[in-house]
């Protein structure tokens, strides 16, 4: 294979196709370094809007609502002023994802912001309330990806402990029966929600050998971790509280994790996230999730235990694994296995086009394609195969969209397929374009030809 | 069967006749009258805070705190079970014979993962198998069409040999037919986007797939739009609508009303926009399982085993056999803790796939054959 195609394969099956800046950068290296290159702290812009703002943002239009909802005459200016904080939550909140989104767009680590969106799905969020639309976007940034570089390990804790991921899955809420608060309030206790989402998708994964009994238990294990209120004068972010941890020791899969002091009640549960992150289960899932993710709908055994090898020699070293994944010779195929999902139809399709404002913009047009922004409705996250996306409708949004979006471009449709394509563009397709009616035809038709829908 | 439809029926099978044997077999050719929607409902709806055990001595003590507030709305089916007081479309048909519960039931799934729980539920099979769905079985036997109220076709309704489509609202300008032509002579050389894009246009050629809307899709819109669908596609046997939501782990009072209220307005656009077509309409509604007993810390119920599902539509009244409108069926297991199913959920006692057959069996007027072919586990 020429350098040129593997400079290609790499551009579209490691990031979002090709731009001319990417082009360039790599004829100065060659693919796998390009690549590996990238697997450095990933520098996003900084942003205001942070979990803490979020929260204390939240609360206060809370505080203001029930003291409207108390009031026996409330002034149309309070309610007018209500739903507008309301809304401005909601926009700060989604320009927050939508930066993180097209920062993908220009960034010089292209493979760091398909990292991003892969550990997001991973760890998937929906916005179910106010508060989780606040919070899912700063999940991403905290705790997502201020550890990409890092280990698993390292992402698993901070993503736990994150208020967003806390709040989703009602841990804060989970009580231990026989902590201090547990036995004065008759009628709360356990929610077993999050100890069993942790299990089964983010880490050992379904049918990996866990009992109903190592679900309580884990869950017993991080009674407690919570989310501080700060009209109650507490910080807005992780809250131990260890009236309502649930003491004495904890047994999962079988090991022993002991409570001596209070503060080992905390201890307890990260321990236990510990111990998760370095199990072979985990190990194998993580690379069987990432090798799907990124080369094929069914990865081939040896590929994932290549990475799986990788995984349990570097204490789960994200870098090294994906370095694992992308130095093995079926990140090489020249047979693109991958359908695009739509969030990568968009954005590979902004790129190429150098259209980085689109109307209707990426939010709305993912919300329309089914793959909103934290809104896949379940903590499993967004489908990653192709029979998921590929259907006859999903077709037709693309179609639709395609000649829409069309319209907004601007640059010849010679110079998107020769920067995007490359050597990728089939003779078909090429002959297609050129027969087109109009600029906007053909650009609508480069968009949808195979090449451009698989990578 | 009204007069029109009997003449036509007669007229399709009188083409059948002088056609080659081949033809004599082509699905398309017949006019399917009985339809099915099954309605899946995603996330584990919490039976107990659906169809009320009044009568079962322990209910209280597991559920006092929720059903208190609402006990005097309940709506009364018989003197053991009550329905939750959102659910009155349901209700109505109830006492019209047009809807019965069954109680206590469950897939061959015994674990507690939604996403297994819902695959193997939709596979209908002991082991899953996500290319291999229990609809598209039965659609093979009655040798009926399907639509899939989806983006993608779910696994209940792959494997069928039969058209399949999927529909789901959306919301850019239509492609002309010139680009539509380019890409079809583009796909040429790749069978997978060529068959995707035959089937796309198919539907932008078909008045009733067609559908410029602006809605959110919430549930009562796609209901509607899916009994628009089966009224007007004589062949289209079958329909599969989803709502998600029902994950109830905490303040599962307020969100179920609301659930109940979307499922019910649903349902009702169902039967508004079927008409006549009512009449020969079996509506089945499940989950991929149910819930604990004992309510959890938040006020709500963490992932069970038992649960409930229900059928509806006029051809209950007709259905016959096991299945009885206007009765609650199963057998109900008891709530004593020693009843309970690992001493936290309901036991399921019976089988969904069990009721699926029964029903399908009289609706579809299936053999017991043909149903070993649909569930060849039970």
């Amino acid at each position: 294979m020429n350098k040129e195609t593997e400079a290609y394969i790499a551009m579209n099956r490691f990031g979002y196709g090709a731009t001319e800046t990417d082009v360039r950068a790599i004829s100065k290296t060659n693919p796998t370094s390009w690549l590996k290159a990238q697997l450095v702290p990933y520098k996003m812009p900084e942003s205001k809007f942070t979990s803490e703002v979020a929260i204390t943002e939240v609360m206060a239009y809370n505080q203001i609502r029930n003291q409207l909802k108390n009031a026996s005459e409330a002034s149309q200016d309070m309610q007018a002023s209500l739903t507008q904080k309301r809304k401005e939550i909601v926009s700060h909140a989604r320009d927050l994802a939508i930066e993180s989104t097209t920062f993908s767009f220009k960034t010089s680590q292209v493979l760091q912001a398909r990292l991003l969106d892969f550990f997001s799905n991973h760890f998937s969020i929906s916005r179910n309330n106010l508060l989780i639309t606040a919070l899912a976007p700063t999940i991403e940034r905290e705790a997502i990806a201020a550890n990409l570089s890092l280990s698993f390990e390292d992402m698993l804790q901070a993503v736990i402990a994150h208020p967003a991921m806390l709040l989703y899955l009602n841990n804060e809420q989970s009580i231990g029966p026989n902590s201090r608060i547990g036995r004065r309030r008759k009628g709360k206790g356990l929610n077993e929600n999050l100890a069993r989402e942790i299990l089964e998708l983010h880490t050992l994964g379904v049918k990996a050998g866990y009992t109903q009994e190592d679900v309580v238990e884990f869950a017993k294990a991080i009674t407690g971790w919570s989310v501080g209120r700060p009209h109650k004068n507490e910080p807005a972010g992780f809250k131990y509280r260890v009236s309502a941890h649930e003491p004495g020791n904890r047994v999962v899969l079988g090991k022993v994790y002991e409570q001596r002091t209070k503060q080992d009640g905390l201890r307890q549960g990260q321990n236990i996230l510990t111990d998760l992150a370095m199990h072979p289960s985990t190990a194998q899932h993580l690379s069987y999730k990432l090798a799907r993710h990124f080369i094929a709908d069914q990865p081939s055994p040896k590929l994932v235990g290549e990475m799986k090898r990788v995984y349990l020699a570097s204490q789960g070293s994200i870098p090294k694994v994906v370095s694992a994944m992308i130095t093995h010779p079926d990140a090489w195929s020249l047979q693109n296995q991958k359908f695009k999902t739509p969030r990568e139809f968009i954005i590979s399709s902004c790129r190429a086009c150098q259209l980085y404002r689109p109307k209707p913009n990426v939010f709305q047009v993912l919300e329309l394609m089914g793959q909103g922004f934290f809104n896949a409705g379940s903590p499993a996250g967004y489908a990653d195969t192709s029979d998921a996306w590929s259907s006859a409708q999903a077709l037709r949004d693309r179609i639709e969209w395609a000649g829409h979006f069309a319209e907004q471009v601007k640059l010849p449709v010679s110079d998107i397929a020769k920067h995007a394509l490359g050597p990728l563009l089939s003779a078909k397709t090429a002959e297609t374009i050129t027969r087109a009616e109009s600029q906007t035809q053909a650009i609508t038709l480069l968009l949808l030809s195979p090449e451009f829908q698989r990578r | 069967m009204k007069r029109r439809d009997f003449l036509k029926a007669s007229a399709a099978s009188l083409v059948m006749l002088q056609c080659p044997t081949v033809f004599a077999f082509n699905p398309i050719a017949q006019t399917k009258t009985k339809k099915v929607i099954w309605v899946m409902l995603r996330g584990a709806l919490d039976p107990l805070h659906t169809l009320f055990p009044i009568g079962d001595p322990d209910f209280a003590g597991y559920r006092q705190s929720v059903v208190q507030p609402i006990q005097k709305s309940l709506l009364t089916l018989d003197h053991q079970f009550s329905l939750h007081p959102d659910l009155a479309f349901l209700h109505q048909l109830y006492e019209r014979k047009e809807m019965t519960p069954v109680v206590a039931v469950a897939s061959g799934y015994r674990e507690r993962s939604h996403f297994d729980g819902q695959d193997q539920l939709e596979s209908g099979l002991d082991h899953t198998q996500h290319e291999n769905g229990w609809l598209a079985r039965a659609l093979n036997q009655y040798r009926g069409n399907g639509v899939a109220v989806a983006r993608t076709v779910p696994i209940a309704l792959r494997g069928a040999t039969n058209d399949v489509d999927t529909w789901f609202p959306s919301s850019f300008p239509e492609a002309d037919e010139d680009t539509l032509a380019r890409l079809a002579d583009m796909y040429e050389g790749d069978t997978h986007l060529a068959g995707l894009l035959e089937q796309a246009i198919e539907q932008t050629e078909n008045p009733n797939m067609q559908m410029k809307e602006t809605h959110r899709p919430k549930f009562p819109f796609l209901a509607q739009r899916c009994g628009e669908l089966l009224r007007n596609e004589q062949n289209t046997s079958c329909g599969m609508l989803e709502m998600g939501g029902w994950d109830t782990h905490n303040n599962m009072s307020k969100r179920l009303s609301r659930q109940f209220s979307l499922l019910d307005e649903g349902l009702k656009n169902i039967k508004t926009e079927l008409g006549d077509t009512w009449q020969d309409t079996l509506i089945v509604i499940s989950s991929e399982f149910g819930r604990t007993v004992k309510l959890n810390g938040t006020g709500g119920s963490d992932h069970g085993t038992g649960g409930v599902m229900f059928f509806a539509g006029g051809a209950v009244r007709n259905l016959g056999g096991k299945l009885q409108g206007g009765q609650v069926m199963g057998t109900w297991p008891g709530l004593h803790e020693d009843q309970l199913f690992e001493k936290r959920d309901l036991m399921p006692t019976t089988d969904i796939r069990f009721w699926l057959a029964e029903a399908l069996m009289s609706h579809w007027r299936l053999s017991p054959s043909q149903i070993k072919a649909i569930f060849p586990d039970i």
